[in-house]
């Protein structure tokens, strides 16, 4: 009984105690001023000590006061949307009349951006000059993504070829990336005048980086410019998507299932019946026709991402072109299969460390027969990298990298008289590392430097690269970028001898960019210096060609760009010209002379304009190049004539039947613009004394495509209108 | 026996206290939201979240005053570091409350406030993502009326965009309204809103 008063009282005891040290425990006020850099106070800023509730918002003046019941050290926490977050520990008593400077989170979108030589299309970043979509929707491209880019400034029109051919550079100068892993065969192959298509369809990547110059050291073995495509992450839904065109069809499907998701593609095209109803001007034996398929596999991690990407095509066709040296015409027969897979993972690692690693294989047999020649190559190419990325605050970032590329090519020729095996292993050993250091909002570099050793040649090469970016005010910003690039002599030489040395060009790019409400406006001066081009004094490269590389040239030039989504109500339309300086002594040129793939001036205008009543959008693109060099043997020189400038008018309408159907039209130069690619010469004088010439023409002077694209989902919501 | 009858006593004043501390910061949190001083409310809910790590509501409503001052924002800038803030809460909620309906339903309006920016840029690309997240909210609480409403308002959005037939998503705007009727929330500070928005939405769509 006693025992249990004794407890009663002991409980009540504890209950007062526990009162009275509650509203005993000391009360301490926590006090002070937020402002920016410069003075400025910011209101609604979020302070309070770490782990507690203890807190409050500034007020109009940046002042804040609070009390707190925690003793000892504390952690005061000040943070602010587009600030970096404050953090100070200190006895709680020492935190009174604070005055403290909140510095600008760098992070944020308005910080300078290194542009010079790089286009973006993504939506998330902030140099995007074309959104994904753009790729698709663009009048003159045909659902190619090289088409599209063929309208950004930079680029030079050279139609009958279809790759892309930049600032003065030869297409092989241009290096496509699929998740930053190398792609050695990316276009279909095709004969003369005939434009090559970009062998990956644009329905697998969410991020395009086109870059004209001054690209980083993390990208080597191009002498002019690369194109980084990216596979999208994660597919949003299942979903079955059917194509049915013109000229052939295509399935699609989409399946997800945990962190998992299949993308599987199957394309076929055939360009029979077209030829049928819209024969050109060569004599199909065997009409184009590929099949090709696709598939990426995506598992997420915990920390990372794993993407496993395959493709494999197949084409054929067979066609007899005239030749002004062959009465009969010369018959070109060709079939190609290509298997390329690529696996890529990046995932993050302890102490804000990031491992971006991935490996990918080409396999690639073609055969041709030109009249009697047979000839027949493979390649097989491998890229390994691995790279690996610090960011030691949102100010400083490091990374480092190592990679290999292995290229052993063979090639069979035989014809009645002669046969012959040859061929070569190029395999090179690189490294390479970056900083990017943002001293502030207004100032940002980035310094890089890329080592490569080529097996082949027994040398070693570097490359220093670095780019600076200054805000000149709140829209616009000035760039300068300098950097050496190699590149192995091409395959077509390579295969012949092998004792060459890595080709070289410097590019000095000077960049003025200007973006305010979906606007923007680029200017860009460049300079750019080749040397230890390939040379030789045959008609052209056989087992017999003395190859040297004391080849040089220059190019020079200004590009523009303008992009206004904003001032026509529901019209979006860009314009890029570029003007184009260039000399080259390379390959068996006698002299200096401008090479018949650049053209002085390109202009090109692409628009696209909603109906909302019509539920349709009509796109419509120009292209204008200048006239193209051409040798005329007929009057002294080298390349000393030039054939017409060319025109083109190509415009589309896609229909939306309901959200799930599409209909879609275009038509490419609409107005029938007679376009000269250039002249074929005869070999040897007539009676007269003059050379003859053909004229070289594209295939067809226009093309015509229906297709209907129907997309099932579970929600029956989507379409594949960004997939046109 | 006093010892342990110390310890019960400590123990249970102790959560009581914590408790309290949670419910008024979160009170105080929802005053001012009332108060319409958002911003500070919003501070408040992120104070309340750093010192509650393991509770998914105060994160839900960081995000969820970015989301909803995201519609109209058109300041592209500032709706980018809002719209970052809310995915970070998002994700944290999330983390915290694995298989919510209430936080897809966030999450899809998150996109949402991307397409009502700029919907030639943002409309085709996410509205699969927005569809996809109300299907998924609808699976894990088919008799939320929230998830029920706020996928019902998208569907009429795409219908009337299409010319097509509202009927079918009227039906669901009812079914909504007499749920939020009987509607409990599980928990204190659980998300109540909607009701008033679905009898708005009838009116316009349904009669």
């Amino acid at each position: 009984m006693k025992l249990q008063k004794n407890s009663t009282y002991n409980l009540i005891f504890v209950l007062i105690f526990l009162l009275i040290s509650i509203s005993a425990v000391s009360q301490t006020e926590i006090s002070g001023i937020v402002t920016q850099k410069n003075g400025t106070p910011i209101p609604g800023a979020n302070v309070y000590l770490e782990g507690t509730y203890d807190g409050t918002t500034t007020d109009d003046k940046g002042r804040f006061s609070f009390t707190t019941s925690e003793i000892n050290e504390q952690t005061l926490i000040i943070s602010f949307v587009s600030f970096e977050p404050f953090k100070m520990t200190k006895n709680v008593g020492e935190l009174k009349n604070l005055k403290i400077r909140l510095r600008e989170d760098v992070s944020s979108l308005d910080t300078v951006v290194i542009s010079a030589g790089t286009f973006e299309a993504g939506d998330n970043s902030k140099v995007s000059v074309l959104k994904p979509l753009d790729v698709v929707t663009t009048a003159s491209a045909l659902g190619d993504f090289v088409g599209a880019l063929q309208t950004l400034p930079g680029t030079t029109t050279v139609s009958e070829d279809g790759r892309l051919f930049v600032r003065g550079g030869d297409a092989n100068e241009t290096q496509i990336f699929i998740d930053d892993i190398r792609v050695f065969t990316p276009y279909t192959p095709s004969t003369n005048n005939i434009p090559t298509r970009g062998r990956y369809s644009p329905f697998l990547f969410d991020g395009i980086t086109f870059s004209t110059g001054g690209y980083s050291a993390e990208y080597g073995q191009a002498l002019s410019s690369v194109l980084l495509l990216n596979t999208i992450d994660f597919p949003d839904q299942e979903k079955t998507e059917i194509a049915i065109m013109s000229v052939g069809g295509g399935l699609g499907n989409t399946q997800i299932w945990g962190n998992n998701s299949l993308s599987v593609n199957a394309s076929y095209i055939n360009l029979a019946p077209y030829n049928e109803l819209f024969p050109g001007r060569n004599d199909w034996q065997k009409p184009f026709e590929t099949f090709a398929g696709e598939s990426v596999y995506r598992h997420e991690f915990e920390d990372g991402l794993l993407k496993i990407y395959g493709a494999y095509d197949a084409t054929e066709f067979q066609l007899t072109q005239e030749d002004i040296n062959e009465p009969i015409g010369v018959n070109f027969k060709l079939n190609n299969q290509n298997f390329y897979t690529n696996a890529s993972y990046s995932g993050r690692l302890k102490n804000k460390w990031k491992l971006e690693t991935g490996a990918s294989f080409t396999l690639s047999k073609t055969d041709i027969n030109v009249i009697e020649d047979k000839i027949n190559d493979t390649e097989k190419s491998a890229h390994l990298k691995f790279k690996l990325r610090k960011n030691f605050s949102n100010r400083f970032k490091m990374s480092y990298g190592v990679e290999q590329f292995l290229t052993d090519f063979k090639e069979d020729f035989n014809n009645e008289t002669f046969d012959a095996t040859y061929g070569f292993n190029n395999n090179i050993s690189a490294a390479f590392t970056e900083a990017d250091i943002i001293f502030s909002k207004k100032f940002a570099i980035k310094l890089g430097l890329r080592g490569e050793y080529s097996q082949l040649f027994d040398a070693f090469t570097f490359s220093p690269r670095a780019s600076l970016a200054y805000k000149v005010s709140k829209n616009s910003q000035l760039s300068l970028a300098y950097g050496d690039f190699y590149q192995q002599p091409f395959n077509e030489y390579l295969k012949f001898q092998q004792d060459l040395e890595a080709q070289k060009a410097q590019h000095y790019i000077l960049n003025y960019q200007y973006t305010a409400n979906n606007r923007i406006f680029r200017a860009e001066l460049y300079r750019k210096e080749y040397g230890n081009l390939v040379t030789y004094n045959s008609d052209f490269p056989s087992f017999d060609t003395d190859f040297k590389t004391n080849g040089n040239g220059f190019a020079q030039g200004i590009d523009f760009f303008w992009r206004d989504n904003e001032s026509l109500k529901n019209m979006d339309y860009w314009v890029s010209y570029s003007y184009l300086d260039t000399e080259r002594e390379y390959k068996n040129y006698p002299i200096a002379a401008t090479p018949n793939f650049a053209n002085t001036h390109n202009l090109s205008v692409v628009g696209k304009y909603w109906i909302e009543d019509w539920k349709s959008q009509i796109g419509f693109s120009y292209q204008y190049g200048s006239g193209r060099t051409y040798t005329n043997p007929n009057e002294n020189g080298f390349l000393q004539n030039k054939t017409k400038d060319y025109n083109s008018i190509s415009l589309n309408w896609a229909y939306l039947l309901s959200q799930q159907q599409i209909l879609y039209f275009s038509v490419n130069n609409v107005l029938g613009f007679t376009n000269v690619n250039g002249y074929q010469y005869a070999n040897t004088p007539n009676v007269n004394g003059d050379f003859a010439r053909r004229t070289l023409r594209p295939a067809t002077d226009q093309f015509f495509f229906v297709g209907f694209f129907w997309t099932i989902s579970d929600d029956g919501e989507d379409n594949q209108l960004d997939n046109l | 026996m006093k010892k342990l009858l110390l310890a019960t006593v400590l123990l249970i004043s102790g959560i009581g206290l914590s408790q309290t501390k949670y419910e008024t910061g979160m009170q105080k949190a929802f005053d001012l939201w009332q108060a319409e001083k958002p911003w500070e409310a919003a501070n408040l809910f992120e104070r309340i979240t750093q010192a509650e790590p393991e509770k998914w509501l105060p994160p839900y409503y960081v995000a969820q005053i970015n989301v909803i001052n995201g519609f109209g924002e058109k300041d592209k800038a500032k709706l980018t570091a809002q719209q970052e803030k809310a995915q970070d809460f998002i994700n944290q909620a999330k983390t915290n409350s694995k298989e919510n309906a209430e936080i897809l339903v966030l999450e899809a309006q998150w996109y949402t406030v991307w397409i009502a920016f700029d919907g030639q840029q943002y409309g085709m690309k996410y509205s699969g993502k927005v569809q996809q997240l109300y299907q998924e909210a609808l699976q894990l609480a088919p008799n939320n009326p929230r998830v029920i409403l706020s996928k019902a308002e998208w569907d009429i959005g795409s219908a009337t965009y299409f010319n097509q037939s509202v009927e079918p998503y009227c039906k669901d705007i009812q079914r909504a309204i007499d749920l939020f009727a009987t509607f409990k929330p599980e928990d204190k500070f659980y998300p109540t809103y909607g009701e008033g928005r679905a009898k708005e939405i009838f009116e316009s769509n349904c009669k």
